[in-house]
């Protein structure tokens, strides 16, 4: 559309704007103030917004019980975060092969994540977290991997069969998580199976598969066939010449594929809360502090909700371009 | 790409989803007409159609299918609304407050859902912010009901799909060729005019998208409604798809929750088999 010029106009839309960001971030700001507030501050009749904050409701979400040199023990730990972050960030200007210094910042992560409890005595929320890392980054990898074959063999293959998979994927698809997640219940049960990381990344990978190849396939679609021939003729199987010359390629949509699968992987409540009984990831973890009818579990419940978002604004703010992409190619293409 | 390559390369995906989405979908055919609880649940009972009859016969059933009507009916046309106004208003600036805007917009659609519902929740709450502002501006005290936790679960479903219909739009907008909207400048039309007569059409396709999807999303939707409807201790917030949690999980009667969960597909695949035909032709079309 043609801009509006008028300076009414244009104080007009910035005010618009203005009153829609505040509408979608209210929730955000309170329960934020919410969390760094005594328990007397969150429970005045009318808000509070000036007040003296505390980590305090943080402290009993995470940490159970501070080791004797509590201070010195934190400061490390973040010390160590903060430096592998830079090094992740700056990996680019280091003359070192950056996949491998990217490779020993994630193992360097791991090993702290690992190192903390050995540290400090955390509360079982850190465990949920634990699982829902490993959930994540399970569903992420096999996800993408045979969601990459299929998609890249949907989008170049014109036979009938790939039609009727895409159809089904996309029926499937619409389907309500339930129909499928009872008989997992039922099977896991038989099984002996439920509880266990295995049955929901395999379940989560399933659920995902249809959304995952068509995505991949609409960006798959985008590289030009020449690209594999020419790789073909070199003498280059088909497989060879998909992963060193078509993967490379479509690696900005492989990203956003991945991040959606992040997204979804993350988010997942109902089947991780049919599938387990203890072995929780963080939104069932997160929806047992509401259930309860103490009163004091509010700021805690406020703690524990801005702690599991931190990670999501992370990965926003990283990779709002693939994210709006990835929205876009799913809704124009179809 | 021949054939076999192409099973080679697809059979992993289409195995996972032969093995976990089409079997489970014929067990949860088989489990509807079984009696099964967490008692038996190694010994399913046969009991035929008598599932379904008592689901078509539960009252509690009906009012959860009414619930997800009403929540559907507001909805969807609210997402499509407010989206397409925002989204011409996103259109209107550009640069570093562009971006700024749209990565504030979309956070309640990308944080996770039930987080996001607690802390509408917290909105709520009796020391909530907009608990006092509700009292300050009615004089009256917001109280925790059937009708207030319903009209909560719908605003929650309001704001965080919305942002999802934005982008849909707005991404749509950025490809409407400049010269429509000259030529229509020439014939001197007004700004609305070329909202109605150009925009609007424009963008259809990805209305009957958006409709399409947000149906078949607000009808599944699960995770809200279910932390919202604990505010209520009488259970009368259910829609179909926390009931049907509710019987399998609660009331652990596995068989009659199946046989709901099929009852929704079946009601999914009606409204989903034109579109699936279209999309049928298309893709032959495009071959």
């Amino acid at each position: 559309m043609d801009r509006v010029t008028s300076r009414g106009g244009r104080l007009f839309i910035h005010a618009v704007l203005l009153l829609f960001a505040i509408y979608s971030l209210v929730p955000f700001f309170w329960t934020t103030l919410q969390s760094f507030k005594t328990f007397k501050d969150a429970f005045s009749r009318v808000p509070i917004f000036i007040f003296q904050p505390t980590w305090k409701n943080y402290q009993e979400v995470w940490i159970r019980s501070l080791p004797e040199a509590g201070s010195t023990v934190g400061y490390f730990i973040l010390l160590a975060a903060l430096a592998l972050t830079c090094l992740l960030l700056f990996a680019r200007h280091i003359p070192i092969r950056s996949s491998w210094l990217a490779i020993g910042c994630l193992l360097g992560y791991g090993l702290l994540l690992w190192a903390i409890p050995q540290l400090v005595y955390m509360q079982k929320y850190y465990k949920y977290f634990i699982n829902t890392i490993i959930v994540t980054v399970f569903t992420i990898l096999i996800s993408i991997s045979i969601g990459c074959l299929a998609g890249y063999a949907l989008a170049r293959y014109a036979g009938m069969a790939a039609v009727v998979i895409l159809i089904a994927a996309l029926a499937f698809r619409a389907l309500p998580r339930l129909a499928f997640v009872l008989p997992y219940f039922w099977i896991g049960s038989l099984l002996n199976l439920l509880d266990t990381h295995i049955l929901v990344i395999v379940a989560l990978v399933a659920v995902n598969q249809p959304f995952t190849i068509w995505m991949l396939r609409s960006f798959f679609m985008e590289v030009p066939k020449d690209l594999e021939e020419s790789a073909m003729v070199d003498g280059a199987n088909r497989l060879t010449s998909f992963i060193h010359v078509i993967v490379p390629v479509a690696w900005p949509g492989i990203i956003s594929t991945a991040l959606f699968t992040l997204l979804l992987a993350y988010n997942e409540f109902l089947l991780v809360r049919v599938l387990t009984q203890t072995n929780w990831t963080l939104p069932v973890a997160i929806s047992r502090y509401t259930g309860a009818e103490d009163p004091a579990q509010l700021t805690l419940a406020a703690a524990a909700s801005v702690s599991a978002t931190i990670p999501i604004i992370v990965v926003i703010l990283f990779f709002q371009k693939h994210l709006v992409r990835g929205l876009a190619a799913g809704a124009v293409k179809g | 790409m021949n054939r076999n390559s192409f099973f080679a390369f697809a059979s992993p995906s289409i195995l996972i989803m032969l093995a976990l989405m089409v079997l489970p979908l014929l067990m949860a055919i088989f489990l509807s007409f079984q009696y099964l609880t967490f008692r038996n649940i190694t010994a399913p009972e046969f009991v035929g159609w008598r599932n379904f009859s008592e689901i078509l016969g539960d009252a509690r059933f009906w009012r959860s299918f009414n619930f997800t009507a009403l929540y559907i009916a507001i909805v969807v046309p609210s997402w499509v609304v407010i989206g397409f106004i925002i989204a011409l208003f996103l259109d209107q600036v550009s640069g570093f407050a562009r971006g700024l805007y749209l990565s504030i917009f979309l956070l309640p659609f990308i944080i996770v859902p039930i987080i996001g519902t607690i802390m509408f929740k917290q909105l709520w709450e009796p020391s909530g912010l907009l608990t006092w502002i509700y009292q300050e501006l009615t004089g009256t005290r917001f109280r925790v009901n059937e009708t207030s936790v319903k009209t909560l679960i719908i605003l929650f479903g309001i704001w965080y799909v919305t942002p999802f219909t934005i982008v849909v739009y707005f991404a749509g907008l950025q490809t409407l060729p400049p010269e429509m909207i000259e030529a229509a400048s020439i014939d001197g039309a007004s700004r609305l005019q070329k909202i109605r007569h150009i925009v609007i059409p424009y963008v259809s396709s990805l209305t009957v998208f958006i409709l399409l999807f947000s149906i078949m999303d607000s009808y599944r939707v699960f995770d809200s409604v279910f932390v919202l409807s604990e505010l209520n201790p009488q259970f009368k917030a259910d829609t179909v798809m926390t009931y049907t949690f509710l019987t399998a999980m609660q009331v652990q009667r596995l068989g009659k929750a199946n046989a709901m969960a099929i009852l929704t597909v079946i009601g999914i695949m009606v409204v989903l088999v034109p579109f699936l035909y279209l999309m049928y032709k298309e893709q032959i079309a495009e071959r």
